[in-house]
């Protein structure tokens, strides 16, 4: 479990009193950030300042902000640098505007990467918490819609999106937010009507993100809200007179989804064949109901603990109960056998430790973060690269998530350039499309909450975070889109919600979040207006060419194709307008298939 | 291993006409040009429900006879429901068995009354006849028992030794997707997304929201201006495969957006009133379009409603009485609804799910099982009756793998394959359309695969 830092230190970091548009990047932020004493904040801002030419700190069109004044003197990178940069960027953070690109391609990936891993985490719960408790101190009477009496219920959501334009540990949540669609619990069911059981789970992820896996996997086994979503908590050990079996719920998925997958693989993430030529499962029925049993005496946690407790708490770990844990050896994986006699949580702590050195962990969970962060179908190699990279951190530490996250990100086969191989890419996740464009188009609030509800956004695109609609996320790893691709024998998951609705959704999405005042669906005076600006892309807008190349570096890194190019160029050269010339062309490469796949 | 080959030997001996499947494949292309040349001067839909996450269907549809009961409730304990409370099914079942409803499915029991609604018992996926001795020696058994993504693709694609995109609504469609007006709008029309069920080789699902007028449309794209700059954007041609795919789909959504809201609003409007739920809500809409049948051109269609969270490894009781009640009466309000269109003979709902449950319980609820019982309902369905043989229940049945998971004696194929037969699917192409077939069916077989259908 995560340790909750102390109530004390939470409302130390309470935010100061509203006082006028906040420009990311922009010197305000960095006094509030300061004044938080989040200094850390400030090492991702460098180059922020501007120089790079119509820089972020252009004036808002809301509000004065005084731009920032000393530019830093570097080498400018070339066209190629900022691109590879701007490429990494949008596999490792939730989106970079020019002048962070450029901060980053002068830096090195390398050097971001340890800088990021070194950042302080941007917890969603205990801003959940210290948001409920300021509530109930009268706070936010002024809030209208929703009123202060549900507003705890959508903390965890208004949370999710600050941190997403906001956290400056951005690399930590965007894998996090990758951890929560393998790790899936979800608003439907019983959760979503909780305050704090799903941002406390996202806080677990966000915890263990640059952790060890084991710690990942146990802090998941023990955490209520998986407890809830999977039913293992209140599993009691059996009852055969009265034929009750321990629940078998969270033994499976644990396996399927979250650890070693359906079949025995090699480390390069093929499957290993029988005689017959069938896969081999990598574990059976008879393994899972062995796995039931160690998943039993579990429950709720905190004061007034007790076996079958109804009253949920989902802020600590579950608790043992060993009267109600299934006795006995259990045998796992490996031919592995728990002993008799030992504890519930000694069971449970083999049983991890018996499927973390499963040889399938690598390859199956290596492979899908490659998925989530770079391509749709890698390599066997690049598979291998990452298994081995879980397998040994090169100091003889298996399950090294920091090893993995570098292997992936930082792989010859993810960095060789676009084109390099025919089936390279992968489509961009709609709900991530959304939150990149504040990121790189300078989102401002008249308020210093970056809040959103989503609701709106989830209904076009059928992602937010946390509400997929079962434990199998939003879109199969396998998922092959019929067609062209299923012929190739390529999947691409996140096609699989890419449906009519879908598609013309999140057009019109973009559409919204360009042009409107107010993008976010909080109409509560406390909370502020938000909008992105384009200030920077109006003064280039003079020149179509030189828009359109900038355009195609921060979005595109140079893979936007001629023909797109050339269709946008001839709308933009019928718009007088500098600012709706800009809109225009920003919204036109973001609903373009060249944006959509990321090669 | 050496048990299953011979196994699989026995199953060929029992009458598996593979050389049947074989020409009928080396026939498709030749299928398919009939196909196209087809049409019908009739309407007809199928109506696929899919209750996600595997419903317990064993507290659905109840044995009320008191030793049956009595079994019922030596095994499922704590899960059992009191035989008072069961809604009693009037009739009983060839083998002289009564059996009742879940105590919250009144309308379904009128429905069943009525003669406009069936079951079938104990159905599931299966890649030939096997009991628990059978399997316990190692015959072949679907791929991924157990594991929901599998048993609810295979439940779609009716191939259980197979991992395959394409489902048999699918497949249905690539045969005669010709027959509709060809305007760009799928047979197959979906509310709820990609799902493998209405995934052809050739074919994908149109899909469309419960909500307004089911598609969506660009904001200004009825302006000049808009759609100039739009199209102009979809003109230009990509490389890498994923990027025409996008473009596809979103052209082909902007495109046949415009043309099925027109449909839609132009189509008879449906007076019936839908309760709220996502459930109602969805067959509203359905009832929508298939009033709006003939502005789409469409004489064939099938559609496809998810309901999720019937993973009930949790508080199983609480949320039968929540979740069943919302199937009954959308069901009874889909019937009202095709009756004041009149189709009401030319429509055949459906249910699906990915597997029965362990009769035995977890202390909460139940865990992954693999038959259990499923609803079809239509004018055309002879209703009524149970089809199918419900298993006696025992704790030493042959058919119990362990924990009351008992093996189908019903194949998905057989179920689909009735189906398939009323929606007009020759015999020589049902194999097409059902892959396995053949194992169960045979075309020479006098009668029909279970009789449900008129």
């Amino acid at each position: 479990m995560l340790t909750h830092a102390n109530r004390k230190s939470i409302v130390s970091r309470r935010f100061p009193p509203a006082r006028g548009a906040v420009a990311l990047g922009s010197t305000p932020i960095r006094h509030i950030v300061n004044w938080l004493g989040l200094l850390a904040l400030s090492v991702l801002l460098i180059g922020c300042g501007g120089g790079g030419g119509g820089g972020s700190s252009a004036p808002s069109s809301q509000n004065t902000v005084a731009p920032t004044t000393t530019p830093l003197i570097q080498t400018q990178p070339t066209e190629s640098e900022l691109n590879a940069a701007s490429r990494f960027a949008s596999r490792a953070s939730f989106g970079m505007n020019y002048d962070q690109i450029r901060a980053l391609s002068i830096k090195g990936h390398d050097t971001w990467l340890q800088e990021q891993f070194a950042l302080p985490i941007e917890y969603h719960d205990e801003m959940v918490a210290d948001l409920i408790e300021r509530t109930e101190d009268g706070e936010f009477d002024e809030a209208t819609e929703p009123d202060p009496d549900v507003l705890p219920f959508v903390f965890r959501r208004y949370v999710w999106w600050h941190r997403a334009f906001t956290a400056d540990d951005v690399l930590r949540q965007r894998i996090a937010f990758a951890l929560s669609e393998i790790f899936v619990v979800s608003e439907v069911g019983g959760l979503g009507d909780t305050e704090r059981a799903l941002p406390n789970f996202y806080d677990v992820l966000l915890a263990r993100s640059f952790g060890n896996y084991r710690s990942l996997l146990r802090a998941v086994t023990l955490h209520p809200s998986m407890g809830f979503y999977l039913s293992h908590v209140n599993n009691s050990k059996a009852d055969p007179d009265n034929n009750i079996y321990p629940d078998e719920n969270f033994a499976r998925e644990n396996m399927q989804l979250f650890s070693i997958g359906l079949y025995e693989m090699n480390p390069d993430g093929s499957y290993k064949y029988d005689t017959l030529g069938d896969p081999i499962p990598a574990y059976t029925d008879d393994d899972i109901r062995e796995f039931a049993k160690v998943f039993t005496g579990l429950s709720w946690g905190g004061e007034n603990a007790r076996f079958g407790r109804k009253w949920a708490n989902y802020v600590v770990p579950m608790e043992m109960f060993d009267e109600y844990h299934e006795q006995g050896t259990k045998k796992l994986l490996n031919g592995f056998e728990i002993p008799a006699g030992q504890t519930g949580m000694e069971d449970i702590e083999d049983a991890i430790d018996n499927i973390f050195n499963h040889a399938n962990v690598g390859p199956f969970i290596g492979r899908q973060l490659i998925q989530r962060l770079v391509t749709s179908n890698p390599s066997p190699q690049y598979v291998r690269r990452v298994a081995e990279a879980f397998a040994d951190n090169g100091l003889g530490v298996r399950g090294d998530m920091k090893t993995v996250i570098r292997a992936v990100l930082l792989d010859p086969e993810a960095t060789t350039d676009p084109g390099t191989y025919a089936q390279f890419g992968k489509l961009r996740e709609p709900i991530l499309r959304i939150v990149s464009i504040g990121r790189q188009f300078h989102i401002q609030n008249t308020s210093e909450y970056f809040f959103h509800g989503g609701y709106w956004i989830q209904n076009q695109l059928r992602q937010h975070p946390l509400s997929s609609p079962s434990v199998f996320n939003f879109f199969l790893p396998s998922h092959m889109p019929n067609g062209e691709i299923a012929e190739a024998n390529l999947v691409a998951p996140e096609f699989q919600i890419t449906t009519n609705p879908a598609v013309i959704g999140i057009s019109n999405l973009t559409q919204h979040l360009i042009w409107a005042d107010n993008i976010g669906g909080v109409q509560s005076p406390p909370f502020g207006e938000m909008s992105v600006n384009l200030h920077e892309y109006s003064v280039l807008a003079t020149d179509v060419q030189g828009l359109l190349d900038r355009l195609d570096m921060v979005l595109t890194y140079g893979t936007l194709s001629e023909a797109t190019r050339n269709a946008i160029g001839a709308t933009l050269v019928t718009i007088a307008d500098p600012m709706e010339r800009a809109k225009w062309a920003i919204y036109l490469v973001l609903i373009s298939p060249d944006f959509a796949v990321m090669l | 291993m050496v048990s299953r080959r011979s196994f699989l030997g026995h199953g060929c001996s029992l009458g598996v006409a593979a050389t049947t499947l074989t020409s009928s494949m080396a026939t498709l292309g030749f299928a398919r040009q009939a196909a196209a040349q087809q049409s019908f001067s009739d309407y007809k839909a199928l109506v696929c429900v899919c209750l996600n996450g595997g419903n317990d269907s064993y507290n659905m549809l109840v044995p009320v006879d008191s030793d049956q009961h009595t079994e019922y409730e030596s095994i499922r304990t704590d899960l059992a429901l009191e035989q008072s409370t069961l809604l009693t099914l009037p009739g009983t079942s060839t083998d002289g068995r009564s059996f009742g409803l879940h105590p919250n499915m009144s309308e379904t029991v009128d429905l069943y009354g009525d003669g406009d609604i069936a079951f079938i018992a104990n159905v599931g996926t299966l890649i030939d006849y096997v009991d628990a001795a059978a399997v316990e020696a190692g015959a072949r058994v679907p791929l991924g028992i157990g594991s929901h993504n599998d048993q609810i693709a295979q439940w779609q694609t009716a191939r259980p030794d197979r991992r395959v995109p394409e489902g048999w609504g699918g497949r249905l469609a690539d045969l005669m997707q010709g027959v509709n007006a060809d305007n760009g709008i799928s047979m197959n029309i979906s509310l709820a997304g990609t799902n493998a069920f209405q995934a052809g080789k050739r074919t994908v699902e149109y899909a469309i929201n419960r909500d307004g007028d089911g598609a969506r449309r660009i904001w200004g794209y009825e302006g000049e201006w808009k759609k100039t700059i739009i199209d102009r954007l979809f003109e230009a041609e990509h490389d890498h495969p994923f990027r025409r795919e996008y473009k596809r789909r979103l052209v082909g959504a902007i495109d046949t957006g415009e043309r099925f809201v027109e449909a839609i609003q132009n189509g008879t409007p449906v007076d019936t009133t839908f309760s709220e739920g996502d459930f109602s809500a969805g067959l509203r809409q359905i009832a929508r379009v298939i009033a709006a049948r003939e502005q789409l051109g469409a004489s064939r269609q099938t559609f496809f409603i998810n309901i999720w969270g019937w993973d009930h490894h949790d508080e199983v009781l609480d949320n039968h009485v929540r979740m069943l009640p919302e199937i009954s009466l959308g069901l009874a309000e889909f019937k009202s609804a095709l009756i004041e269109l009149g189709v009401f003979d030319q429509v055949s709902t459906f249910t699906i799910s990915d597997f029965g449950r362990t009769l035995t319980t977890n202390g909460k609820g139940s865990d992954h099982g693999w038959g259990g019982h499923q609803m079809v309902m239509g004018g055309a369905v002879r209703g009524g009756q149970i089809y199918g043989n419900y298993p006696t229940l025992s704790s030493s049945s042959p058919l119990d793998v362990g924990r009351g998971v008992y093996v189908p004696t019903t194949a998905v194929d057989q179920y689909f394959a009735e189906l398939a037969l009323w929606f007009g699917v020759s015999q020589s192409d049902l194999p097409l359309v059902l892959p396995n077939v053949r194992r169960f069916y045979s075309a020479s077989d006098a009668s029909p695969p279970l009789g449900f259908l008129a």
